[in-house]
């Protein structure tokens, strides 16, 4: 009933009861309570990972399905459901490679009961921004179809690690951004929750409107995490929690895989030796213009790649570069939590080591290594983005 | 080796010491009670304090906390704790649940309780607690347990057991009797059934292991039984409660569990109505009887002579037992009655049957009317003595007078009989009690003005004439539901003197309710099913763009109540002509719920298989029906209910009426609160279906402008009241959008169990801390 486009003015929306958020609370635990526990899964989120040395999944599948069904239109997230989604996705997928440079990713779209794979899975991220640019003027019809969606990820990821003999202990992951209440299937979706749960795929959901039981079972069989958005900030925090990789399963085994380290030639155009010559990686993708002159070589084949990391088209080795592995080390060796103390018991001066800002949060924290003190913003920033204490870095310098 | 054993096995007694540990042992007051959980909801400390107040001072309570909360094993704990810390004061327990699951459901809270006590104490238990229900339920005769209705298997296990069928055994092998009663018979009564909980299946099996009947054994076990769990109608009915609880011990504690509608158990329980067919069935029945007798007379003339003798004796036997306080006392059975030997018009068996002829040719006369009769008690026995001559005293005696008859007559099958049985209760009743009945007789019925279709009724409008036995027999009777407010009417209409009378709010950790009064669309026009506008285009549309908002905004399951079948017919037939109906289809299936039981669980299976996959449903359902009674539909079978007007029952109703005019002249109770009491009572479970424990969550619309009235909002429950603040009242559809996704989301957050501790949820040291036992004070409060 309100499909028609006309409605998109802004007068003839709802009511946004923006004075809500702001309420203050007299009486009420809902907002209160429900912040509290917010901030608290925040901080749990590394504290958890603090705990012992938890085995990751580094080497992660991910496909992740956006619904584009009608529900996409609702304009509770500026301009639109989508929009913002898609925004939000290409922010994601460069967070995700910059944190996960030996993983891949692929985009499942579902609308009007069908799914269609928007880009197979892959390690480069440009063939999937571009792919989430031309997406955002697709229009949204229909229901979304959760089963068909599945299916087309489960086809996509047993096929890429049959094919490429990926080594079991690959994390397979399928993240879903739902935001219909129901779902078009063809046939019982607990048969193939089932399927899921026996090929180790991990299944998380992000919801865009309320938490629908479906997604609830699925996630649970499948040991994914499910969330619901409060708004765009909180659903790009959510997102952002898949960005780091999930704890591997416990039952699979240990193993070595190898890995290329090709050196990066750069031939000159006055070496009469170097030819201009295509890169491996063109086989498929005709779009950019070919021919190079320097490139990485696989140590094992002499195949030519021009961006790392990617999987060898001809002998199968995962090519990657010192520094990515570097840069996923992180993950193993979590910077450890801060202590937490209320500001009225903390003695010292009142100013954060980080932001040089004024400590003025109900409590600061504390690095248990260097003792330096940081307040709440900076903390997280420190966890999620830095991954190394400020504080920690000068000492180990001077000394 | 042996090192690692020991560690690993001291390690095994710790973790069992600490799991007994974690259970909680509480102190009420000066009791010692065991409480089987880890945790206690601080509502239910709250609860079993008023619960121990009432029992000390042997009293009548009632006792209002929301459904899911724990009430049931508050109440078994703090009664057992009792019963074990004073055994003489308190030396039964009789526990009265509507249905067969919900029985099971308390048998099955009881033996985690029991286990608990026995693994604390270390004693053997020696507590004996049964479940009773009909023979259908507990039958293992091959033969007759294979029937499918409860009068079958009623009739047949009569025609097995019948004393005088097994007397014919006795000469007559090959006369078929149940072997599973004869060995119980021979053996059961003396040895008692062993200390334990049984619940049907357990009784069964006992039976079965025995060879003992299990219904039998059940009913005769109920009396030394410490625990009785059963529904309302062994101990309201009087037809039954005479059989079945009589003899029940007078120092016991009664509790009806999810009691708002006793008043109309009660009601009835009392009422008779005869329809033309009842009418003609007596007529056979009464030729069978005459022609038994007349056989009977050729053949043994000496029986006949003998029950005459024993009717002149009286009922002596019977007055004498309930003068000594053996037996409750039965409402259709009148304490006069008890002490004058049966008249001697109606002695003699042709007497009898001359008698009932008469009776029954005048009651067809009566019928044989065009137009609406409605008259008292007295006055019918003044026209029935005008016209055919019959008194008012053999009448009284009808009932009594008929048993016996039956039983001298070796009649086996009694199912066959209900006809004449139903006439002799309606007589007696009819000349026992000048208030509180009426008689009201239509020729057809309204809707088929064109149709004849007599009917008689004798309805009961006092509900106090039922239960006022039991009250007066019992020392503490317990009255408790999710929904009993306002809590000041029970008492009045029910007609006794409580000592507690209290309802209990829930502490919540999180908001988990949310009622919202929708009184406006979003052009403006009110929405009401006043019966003025109910039929507005407007109205209608309103309510349909309320479903299909909500349709898209809420997940799973949304059950929308409306206030008649008649209402939802024309409402869902109108959606469909405005296109509405296949707007809501496109966001969730929609199932109706109808008169026909198999159609409507049908749907109901549907609809949660709908909600299950994701798809999404829409239960369409009425007030007052199967649905809003007896199905929960917890998490997310119920993320919404939205009730569609104020459920008032159907005014024009002459029963309904006389019974209003019945409240206003005995009890002082006007129309209009009776009317809007009894609506809000529905009102208010339909929307409680949706709430059924602190981890559930759900909106509840109140789709109707009159709901933001005090008048109405005062009458609803505490729990629900709590939450409806001035912002949630008046709302239009707009609004209540906005307000029900905020609600949603928020309530999707993850919520665990560490986040209720100490708020809603208490270990025992938080449960003795000063503060909160100060806290605890208020969530009571006395009405």
């Amino acid at each position: 009933m309100d499909e028609e486009p006309e409605r998109a003015k802004r007068w003839e929306g709802g009511y946004e009861r923006t004075w809500e958020v702001l309420k203050e609370d007299e009486s009420g635990s809902l907002k209160a309570s429900v912040e509290d526990i917010l901030f608290q899964a925040k901080r749990k989120r590394y504290m958890s990972e603090g705990h012992g040395q938890v085995r990751l999944g580094m080497m992660r599948h991910l496909f992740v399905i956006i619904d584009s069904s009608r529900s996409m239109e609702d304009q509770d997230l500026r301009p639109n459901r989508l929009t913002s989604t898609l925004k939000l996705m290409e922010f994601f997928v460069e967070e995700y490679f910059d944190q996960n440079p030996i993983s891949q990713i692929g985009i499942i779209t579902t609308k009007n009961k069908r799914a269609e794979k928007l880009t197979d899975l892959a390690g480069n991220p440009k063939k999937h921004l571009a792919a989430l640019k031309k997406a955002v003027d697709s229009t949204c019809v229909g229901e979304p179809s959760l089963y068909n969606s599945l299916n087309v990820a489960i086809t996509g990821l047993v096929l890429t690690i049959y094919t490429l003999h990926m080594p079991a202990h690959t994390s397979k992951e399928i993240l879903v951004i739902f935001s219909s209440l129901t779902t078009c299937d063809p046939a019982n979706i607990y048969e193939l929750i089932k399927t899921l749960n026996a090929l180790k795929i991990r299944v998380s959901v992000i919801g865009l409107s309320a938490e629908v039981r479906v997604c609830t079972i699925l996630t649970r069989e499948t040991g994914g995490s499910y969330n619901v958005i409060l708004d765009e900030s909180h659903f790009k925090e959510l997102l952002m929690l898949h960005v780091k990789p999930p704890p591997a399963s416990s039952s699979s085994e240990c193993s070595l895989i190898r890995m290329g380290f090709p050196q990066h030639v750069i031939a000159s155009m006055s070496d009469q030796d170097a030819k201009p010559s295509f890169s491996m990686s063109h086989l498929d993708s005709t779009g950019e213009p070919g021919l190079t002159l320097g490139g990485y070589y696989c140590p094992q084949c002499r195949a030519k790649y021009t961006e790392l990391p990617v999987e060898c088209k001809v002998c199968g080795l995962t090519l990657v570069s010192a520094p990515h592995l570097a840069r996923s080390f992180h993950h193993l060796f979590p910077l450890e939590a801060f202590q937490e103390t209320p500001l009225e018991e903390y003695e010292g001066e009142r100013f954060c080591e980080a932001c040089q800002g004024e400590l003025k949060d109900k409590s600061v924290f504390t690095c248990l290594a260097c003792k330096k003190v940081f307040c709440v913003e900076c903390d997280l920033f420190i966890h999620d983005t830095l991954h190394c204490c400020p504080g920690c870095m000068q000492t180990d310098r001077t000394s | 080796m042996i090192p690692k054993l020991c560690y690993f096995l001291k390690l095994l007694v710790f973790i069992i010491l600490n799991n007994l540990i974690l259970k909680l042992k509480l102190n009420i007051d000066g009791l010692l009670v065991y409480f089987p959980y880890d945790y206690i909801y601080p509502e239910q400390y709250s609860y079993m304090l008023e619960l121990k107040r009432t029992l000390d001072a042997k009293g009548h309570g009632v006792l209002e906390m929301p459904s899911g909360t724990g009430k049931t094993i508050s109440l078994l704990s703090l009664i057992v704790a009792y019963q074990k810390a004073y055994p003489l004061e308190v030396t039964k327990l009789v526990y009265c649940s509507r249905t067969v699951p919900e029985i099971e459901k308390v048998v099955e809270e009881l033996r985690k309780l029991m286990d608990y006590y026995t693994k604390q104490t270390e004693a053997k238990n020696d507590f004996l607690a049964l479940a009773l229900s009909s023979r259908k339920n507990l039958c293992i005769h091959p033969e007759v347990s294979a029937l499918r209705f409860g009068k079958e298997v009623d009739g047949k296990c009569h025609s097995l057991t019948a004393s005088y069928i097994r007397a014919q055994h006795h000469s007559n092998p090959s006369q078929p009797v149940c072997q599973f009663y004869e060995e119980f018979d021979a053996v059961g009564r003396q040895v008692p059934i062993p200390p334990g909980i049984y619940n049907l299946d357990d009784l069964k099996d006992f039976g079965r292991r025995k060879g003992w009947c299990p219904y039998f054994l059940a009913r005769y076990a109920i009396l030394h039984a410490n625990i009785v769990v059963y529904s309302y109608h062994y101990l309201l009915d009087p037809k039954i409660a005479d059989l079945v609880s009589k003899e029940l011990a007078k120092k016991s504690v009664v509790v009806f569990d999810e009691a708002h509608n006793i008043d109309n158990v009660c009601i009835d329980s009392m009422s008779v109505n005869i329809t033309r067919r009842t009418l003609d069935r007596c007529q056979t029945n009464v030729e069978t009887l005459q022609n038994t007798i007349s056989r009977i007379k050729e053949t043994d003339a000496a029986k006949l002579r003998e029950e005459y003798s024993r009717l002149v004796e009286g009922l002596k036997e019977a007055n004498v037992a309930r003068e000594t306080d053996m037996y409750l006392s039965n409402p259709v059975l009148p304490d006069e009655i008890l002490q004058e030997a049966v008249p001697g018009s109606i002695r003699t068996a042709e007497h009898f049957v001359g008698f009932m002829k008469r009776f029954l040719e005048y009651l067809k006369a009566r019928l044989r009317i065009h137009h609406v009769v409605q008259e008292s008690a007295p006055q019918f026995l003044k026209d029935i003595y005008e016209k055919v001559c019959i008194d008012r005293k053999p009448l009284r005696f009808c009932a009594e007078r008929l048993r016996s008859l039956l039983r001298t007559l070796e009649i086996a099958d009694i199912a066959d009989f209900s006809a004449i049985t139903l006439i002799s209760h309606f007589a007696t009743l009819v000349s026992t009690y000048s208030k509180g009945f009426t008689i009201i007789i239509e020729p057809f019925e309204d809707r088929t003005p064109t149709i004849a279709n007599p009917v008689l009724h004798f309805s009961c409008m006092d509900p106090s004439i039922a239960i006022k036995p039991v009250f007066g027999r019992f020392q503490s009777v317990i009255i408790t539901s999710g929904t009993l407010s306002p809590l000041d009417i029970y008492p009045r209409i029910l007609d006794f003197r409580p000592v507690t009378v209290a309802s209990f709010t829930m502490t919540l950790a999180r908001t988990c309710l949310c009622p919202l009064i929708v009184g406006r669309g979003n052009d403006q026009v009110a929405m009401t099913s006043k019966f003025e506008t109910r039929e507005d285009f407007a109205v209608i549309r309103n309510y349909g763009n309320l479903l299909l908002e909500m349709s898209a905004i809420v997940p799973d399951g949304i059950v929308a109540f409306f206030t008649s079948y008649i209402y939802m017919e024309n409402i869902v037939a109108s959606w469909y002509e405005q296109g509405i109906l296949e707007n809501i289809q496109r966001n969730k299936l929609i199932f109706i719920e109808t008169q026909d039981a198999a159609e409507t669980s049908m749907a109901l299976e549907k609809y949660q298989e709908a909600c299950e996959n994701g798809r999404g449903a829409i239960l369409l359902s009425v007030a007052r029906g199967k649905v809003s009674e007896g199905i929960d539909f917890v998490h997310h079978y119920g993320r919404a209910v939205i009730m569609f007007g104020v459920p008032y029952v159907y005014t024009q109703s002459r029963i309904l009426k006389a019974r209003l005019e019945y409240l206003r002249d005995q009890f002082q109770i006007r129309e209009n609160d009776f009317l809007t009491f009894d609506a809000m009572r529905h009102a208010a479970q339909c929307v409680g279906r949706a709430i059924r424990g602190k981890t559930d969550y759900g909106l509840m619309i109140f789709a109707d402008k009159r709901y933001a009235r005090a008048d109405k909002r005062g009458k609803l429950p505490r729990w629900i009241q709590e939450h409806l603040t001035d912002g949630s009242l008046n709302l239009t559809i707009d609004e209540t959008v906005q307000l029900g996704k905020h609600f949603l989301r928020q309530m999707a957050q993850p919520f665990r169990q560490e986040d209720q501790l100490g708020l809603s949820l208490l270990t025992l040291e938080q449960l003795q801390s000063e503060d909160m036992l100060q806290k605890i004070a208020q969530i009571a409060q006395q009405a």
